[in-house]
């Protein structure tokens, strides 16, 4: 199971992973970690794009609005896309059945409490850097400032690093030890994968919605359904009509109330 | 937790206003005092602060107050930036992203992308300026952008965006569609049903990860019925 070619993937994966997850808080923010890019570009490295496609697209409604407000810690969305996407791309054939995907996001649910805890201890580590940062006579106060900040980058990027690197291993072994149970599990996890977009739109639906944004749903869903009836055009444009047909109704609310 | 990160930024600025080291280091202690911001908005703070250390400098406001003004700006900014950009820009290119994913568009990661980046980066540079042209001047900063607004706009098109992602459910891949055999209306009612069912006990104060738990249990059972 661990011959060399997987060790080099994995090694491969933790490293791609630990530079990708610092965009998540450490540094850029431009989006790279969040499920739907991680995803994706996990499996095209690995050559099961597909895989990624499926993990990114489930993962990132659920995790989405899990935010880093204040110093509340969520769940490492990054972690959890990289690793499931990693695990059914090496877990055996291309492309990954349903069920190992199922199964693959099942597991990256567990890193949830594991990724929280070292996400808590790298910031209070990061937090005494400060005292380090304090130049002290005859030294250069801006290289020292420069290397505690950095070194504060490379904590979190060994942190998610080493993470991988314990995370792709042990879900090997349970993604083998998957193969073995009945085929009824297995349908199972190909629906678990199926419910999971529902599941997103739920999660999503619960933070956003109030009284006064809910009709907008009701709006984007009665336009959408009428678009697809009444007009003929590729299926990715369907969601654009929700889109203009929310900002009238925005517009008009406005305009009558003021 | 970002004061390392603030005093980092203001490092070149400082070593080009203060050629003395020990005025220098002494600036860089004082931008290393706590500071926390929403990442984004920490641009504006930045900017303001650059503008008084550049007055400070030249003996034009010597006694200005950069740390009170980072203590002031740096929470309400936060809660603002959090709304904006956590809580409504990203669900928004999500939802976008996803709903075209989900029906085939493999290129939607990278609209995703484009999308938000182009509105966070101009707001990001926006910022800047705004904050050291302004010398942190946020009342004007709040009456040009309405960010609360603009906040609540693109909150009601990502709820537009979830009401159209459910509504396409007849034309997910079979990846993600098990309802094919319903027919079209029937298909859009149930998904819209279960989504409900399962905000109703997100509601109840179940948690997410208890709920994916609860759903692994139920397609096993549903599974072992004989129902898929």
């Amino acid at each position: 199971m661990f011959d060399s070619h997987i060790i080099f993937q994995v090694v491969l994966i933790s490293l791609i992973g630990g530079i990708i997850g610092l965009d998540r808080t450490a540094a850029g923010q431009f989006m790279i970690s969040q499920p739907i890019v991680a995803g994706p570009l996990t499996g095209w490295v690995l050559g099961d794009a597909h895989a990624g496609f499926v993990i990114g697209a489930v993962l990132e409604l659920i995790w989405v609005l899990d935010m880093p407000i204040g110093t509340f810690v969520p769940a490492d969305a990054t972690i959890a896309a990289v690793s499931a996407t990693a695990l059914a791309s090496l877990g055996g054939r291309a492309p990954a059945p349903l069920s190992v995907l199922g199964f693959c996001v099942l597991l990256s649910i567990g890193t949830a409490p594991l990724t929280m805890f070292a996400d808590s201890l790298i910031r209070k580590r990061n937090a005494r850097l400060a005292v380090f940062a304090v130049a002290g006579p005859g030294e250069d106060a801006i290289t020292k400032l420069s290397r505690a900040h950095l070194s504060g980058l490379v904590m979190f990027f060994f942190k998610s690093f080493l993470l991988y690197l314990i995370i792709l291993p042990t879900g090997l072994v349970a993604l083998r030890l998957f193969g073995f149970l009945p085929e009824k599990i297995h349908s199972a996890m190909a629906l678990f994968v199926k419910v999971l977009p529902v599941l997103g739109a739920a999660l999503m639906l619960r933070k956003l919605s109030t009284a006064y944004l809910d009709r907008f749903l009701l709006i984007g869903l009665v336009i959408v359904a009428l678009s697809e009836v009444s007009v003929k055009a590729p299926a990715y444009l369907y969601v654009l009509p929700a889109i203009v047909a929310g900002w009238i109704g925005v517009k008009f609310i406005e305009k009558r109330a003021s | 937790m970002q004061s390392l990160g603030f005093a980092y930024a203001m490092s070149p600025i400082l070593k080009k206003l203060y050629p003395d080291e020990e005025e220098r280091a002494a600036r860089l202690r004082v931008h290393m005092e706590y500071f926390n911001t929403q990442p984004y908005f920490a641009s504006f703070v930045l900017g303001a602060a650059v503008k008084l250390e550049k007055e400070r400098a030249s003996g034009r406001n010597v006694l200005a107050d950069i740390s009170g003004l980072k203590a002031t700006l740096a929470p309400s900014l936060g809660a603002l930036g959090d709304s904006f950009f956590w809580g409504a820009l990203k669900p928004l290119a999500s939802i976008l992203a996803v709903a075209m994913l989900m029906v085939g568009a493999w290129w939607a990661p990278i609209l995703f992308l484009v999308f938000y980046n182009i509105i966070h980066v101009g707001f990001r540079a926006e910022l800047l300026l705004f904050g050291y042209f302004s010398g942190g001047d946020v009342v004007s900063f709040m009456t040009r952008h309405n960010v609360t607004k603009n906040a609540r706009l693109i909150k009601a098109l990502a709820l537009a965006g979830i009401g159209g992602f459910l509504g396409m459910a007849p034309l997910w891949l079979t990846d993600f569609s098990l309802l094919g055999r319903l027919s079209y209306l029937l298909q859009i009612v149930t998904v819209v049903l279960a989504t409900w069912a399962l905000v109703a006990l997100l509601r109840k104060g179940v948690s997410p990860i208890k709920m994916m738990l609860g759903l692994t249990a139920a397609c096993i059972a549903l599974s072992y019925i004989g129902v898929v």
